[in-house]
């Protein structure tokens, strides 16, 4: 009986034991990083929630006949638990709110799917007093599908194209959401009022998700601290400044 | 216009209300034309004695020259199978009227809708909350003051786009027909 | 950790509390919310909420030219588009005198036929999936994929087809096109004893759906009950017998109704119209071929059509019940005033308000479904 069980180990060797040094961790967040997006391309969940007309065509995407579950792409009915904000159409200035509510209810890495022309540019309602614009103005997109509505092909081929872009780590417009959230205030209390708020802590998952730049906070968010302060966790100084 | 067609028991409720013009539009379609305040009876009639048990749907129209509003109430009976539009107008100022809740339910969700797209008040109405504007804070968006068109331009961001194949179309005189 | 100013929510002393269904729910047909009050799992308040998917249409109709609402009006309704351009193409022939020509009033019921049999397709998956039969579900889809193949064979789109205009329809049918359409009626009807086996017969749906969400024929009368609705009721009322628009007068079908008006016989009244339209579908395609002539009157230049001063209200029976537009001209290049009576702008408001009052949680996404509420032509 000559095997040999280690008892104890150097602690220098064994790679679980030790701290890795800056470069060896960034390296090694990379390659873990990298598996991860790889599965995560290949198990999404779409939130099912229909917002306008594209959504008749999700039924036959999803069931039998074009089946994106083949894809890996399957609905799911909490925000906590998808991966994909689907829009599928025009969205009312009233389900916008509720869009954006449970856009932050997500949890990251998050995708935001434009369907339909109405997302890009208003489409047939483009001089509709209750229908947004542009969709991009209020939520980061990571993909549109143009068409009126896009047929099953167009929605399957965009959801191909989100799995590549996710895999190889350039579907990352959550990001910007958390870097630039100033901007996408500022347009939600364009159209929504100055008392405008959610329940979400933005600027404090800016923080912990490192994505915390010049541009999170800004003269809206001073907004949203006077109207809600509760929802928001400002650093010391900051407020300080925005109090003189 | 041709009394002989109408059925004897329309012509009679007809006969009942005063002031009542009434003309035959095509087959099965009757446009009768009356005093507002001669309305609830004309309903109450053809309901009691024709068989006008269904509401079909309440129109408002906006006529701002006439500075009055028009409402329809369009009446089906499965009985004598014409339908009744009853066209009534009303002043826009105060811009109230009777509800009809009590003869026809149906009633209650026309009349909450023209409420808050024309701002048309209607008394007795068991509802008049708003139900599809709850977050609208502009004036009734059905009014023909209210320009759509105008509103989006103020509130929405454009980008401007202009390709070149535009340019060249609306050089020679085409575009896009406004 | 609480924030600085947290205040302690009142609790009322009763057990009752409110729940918001909707509108991102999967229980609920598309964008719509039922403010909903609850003791224990028992309905004693409950309050729609609509609005979600207005976009105006009324309004953005007024702004456009006659012809170029033909775009517009499908996406009012989306399951069931086709009797939204029908209706609106009546609205607009009755003000301008127009005669269609009888070839297209044949294609026209055709199409009509054709989608209501995709509305009852699709809704009657929808009935299935609150009571976790999802393969109803997956088979009335995939069946309803069929018809919208035959859809783009015929109009070039699968969902909005813009196909009816006023004065007839675009284009004359493709060639094999009638053939095509009755191997699929063949296929269907075939497949109905499967669809018996999975669902209409199941034992477990009988459970569920037998006495729940009564109308009686009073109620269904008063509160301006209509379409299938209406009939599960026992009253055999149909917009195309009592005030027959295109060919309807010339054809020979029954109106199948049931007498309980549960969501059972609402069920079984869709099931029944699918055959019945199919008994349609056989005589159009034995008809269509015989009927020469132009598919579609002549129209002036569209681009400045004035229609003449007047208004007409235009009613059909949709897949989902009694739809009507009034529409208004005053001599112009766009409609003065267009209102649209959506079939479920009674069914999703009022009365499914009045047959969920009582009734249990579980049961609001079993009586929407089996009402066949719509949304969007109910906010418009
Ligand atoms: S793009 Fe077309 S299909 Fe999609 S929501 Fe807009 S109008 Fe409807």
């Amino acid at each position: 009986m000559t095997t040999n069980i280690p008892i104890t180990s150097d602690p220098n060797t064994d790679i679980a034991c030790r701290t890795p040094d800056m470069q060896e961790r960034s390296l090694l967040r990379k390659v873990i990083d990298r598996i991860a997006d790889r599965c995560r391309s290949r198990s999404l969940f779409i939130l099912h929630y229909c917002t306008g007309c594209g959504a008749i065509e999700l039924p036959p995407t999803i069931t039998s006949r074009f089946d994106s579950e083949r894809l890996g792409i399957q609905p799911m009915v909490t925000p906590r638990q998808a991966d994909i904000l689907l829009i599928t159409g025009y969205l009312s200035v009233k389900t916008l709110k509720r869009v954006i509510l449970t856009y932050e209810q997500m949890s990251a890495p998050k995708y935001v799917v434009g369907m339909g022309s109405c997302t890009i540019n208003g489409g047939m309602y483009w001089h509709s007093y209750a229908t947004i614009k542009r969709l991009q103005e209020y939520l980061p997109v990571d993909m549109y599908m143009a068409g009126c509505m896009p047929r099953p092909e167009a929605i399957q081929q965009g959801f191909l194209q989100l799995i590549d872009n996710i895999d190889k780590g350039k579907a990352i417009a959550w990001q910007d959401y958390y870097q630039q959230y100033d901007k996408y205030l500022a347009n939600q209390q364009a159209l929504f009022g100055p008392d405008w708020h959610t329940p979400t802590d933005v600027i404090a998952e800016a923080r912990h998700y490192e994505l915390f730049t010049e541009k999170t906070t800004g003269e809206h968010t001073a907004l949203l601290a006077k109207y809600a302060s509760k929802y928001v966790t400002l650093q010391h100084e900051e407020h300080e400044e925005i109090v003189k | 216009m041709s009394n002989q067609q109408l059925p004897e028991i329309l012509a009679a409720v007809f006969r009942e209300i005063p002031n009542l013009v009434f003309t035959e539009q095509t087959a099965r379609r009757l446009r009768v034309e009356l005093r507002p305040d001669t309305l609830p009876a004309l309903l109450e009639l053809l309901k009691g004695r024709a068989g006008y048990l269904h509401l079909s749907a309440i129109s408002c129209v906006d006529w701002p020259e006439l500075d009055e509003f028009e409402l329809v109430y369009h009446l089906w009976s499965y009985e004598v199978k014409t339908l009744v539009s009853a066209h009534i107008y009303i002043p826009k100022n105060p811009g109230r009227y009777v509800s009809v809740y009590d003869i026809f339910t149906p009633a209650a969700f026309f009349e909450r809708d023209i409420h808050e797209m024309f701002g048309v008040y209607f008394e007795g109405s068991p509802d008049m909350e708003r139900f599809i504007l709850t977050e609208w804070t502009g004036p009734p968006p059905m009014l023909k003051s209210f320009s759509s068109l105008g509103y989006v331009e103020e509130t929405f961001k454009w980008e401007q786009y202009s390709p070149d194949w535009l340019k060249e179309i609306q050089a020679n005189g085409g575009g896009i027909v406004e | 950790m609480r924030p600085e100013n947290y205040q302690p929510v009142e609790h009322p002393a009763s057990q009752e509390y409110e729940l918001y269904f909707g509108p991102n729910h999967p229980g609920i047909e598309g964008n719509y919310a039922l403010k909903v009050r609850l003791t224990g799992d028992e309905i004693v308040g409950i309050r729609a909420d609509g609005g979600y998917l207005h976009r105006g249409f009324e309004k953005i109709m007024e702004d456009r030219l006659w012809i170029q609402n033909v775009a517009l009006v499908p996406r009012i309704c989306v399951p069931d588009p086709p009797p939204m351009e029908e209706t609106y193409a009546r609205a607009v022939e009755m003000i301008g005198g127009l005669e269609v020509p009888e070839r297209a009033k044949w294609i026209r019921a055709m199409i009509l036929e054709m989608s209501r049999i995709c509305g009852h397709l699709f809704i009657l998956g929808g009935t299935a999936a609150p009571i976790g039969q999802y393969s109803n579900m997956f088979w009335g889809v995939a069946d309803r994929d069929y018809f919208l193949d035959l859809f783009e064979a015929l109009t070039g789109a699968r969902v909005y087809h813009m196909f009816i205009t006023p004065g007839g329809v675009r284009r004359d049918i493709p060639d094999g096109f009638l053939d095509k359409l009755s191997h699929i009626l063949d296929y269907l009807e075939a497949r109905l004893p499967e669809y018996d086996d999975l669902f209409f017969n199941n034992p477990v749906f009988h459970k569920r759906a037998e006495g729940i969400g009564i109308i009686t024929q009073e109620q269904a009368l008063a509160w301006g009950v209509t379409g299938p609705n209406l009939r599960a009721c026992g009253l055999a009322l149909d917009v195309r017998r009592d005030d027959p628009y295109l060919i309807y007068d010339k054809l020979e079908f029954d109106i199948p109704t049931e007498t309980s008006g549960d969501v059972l016989a609402r069920t079984m009244v869709r099931r029944s119209e699918i055959i019945e339209s199919i008994k349609i579908l056989r005589q159009i395609i034995q008809h269509l071929p015989q009927i020469k002539g132009p598919i579609r009157c002549n129209l002036p230049n569209p681009l400045a059509w004035n229609l003449p001063e007047g208004d007409a209200y235009a009613r059909t029976e949709a897949q989902k019940g009694e739809l009507a537009f009034y529409a208004v001209s005053t001599g112009g290049a766009k409609p003065w005033r267009v209102h649209v009576r959506g079939p479920s702008s009674m069914h999703a408001v009022q009365v499914l308000e009045k047959l969920c009052l009582g009734g249990r949680i579980e049961d609001i996404a079993l009586i929407m479904f089996s009402l066949d509420a719509c949304p969007p032509e109910v906010d418009r």
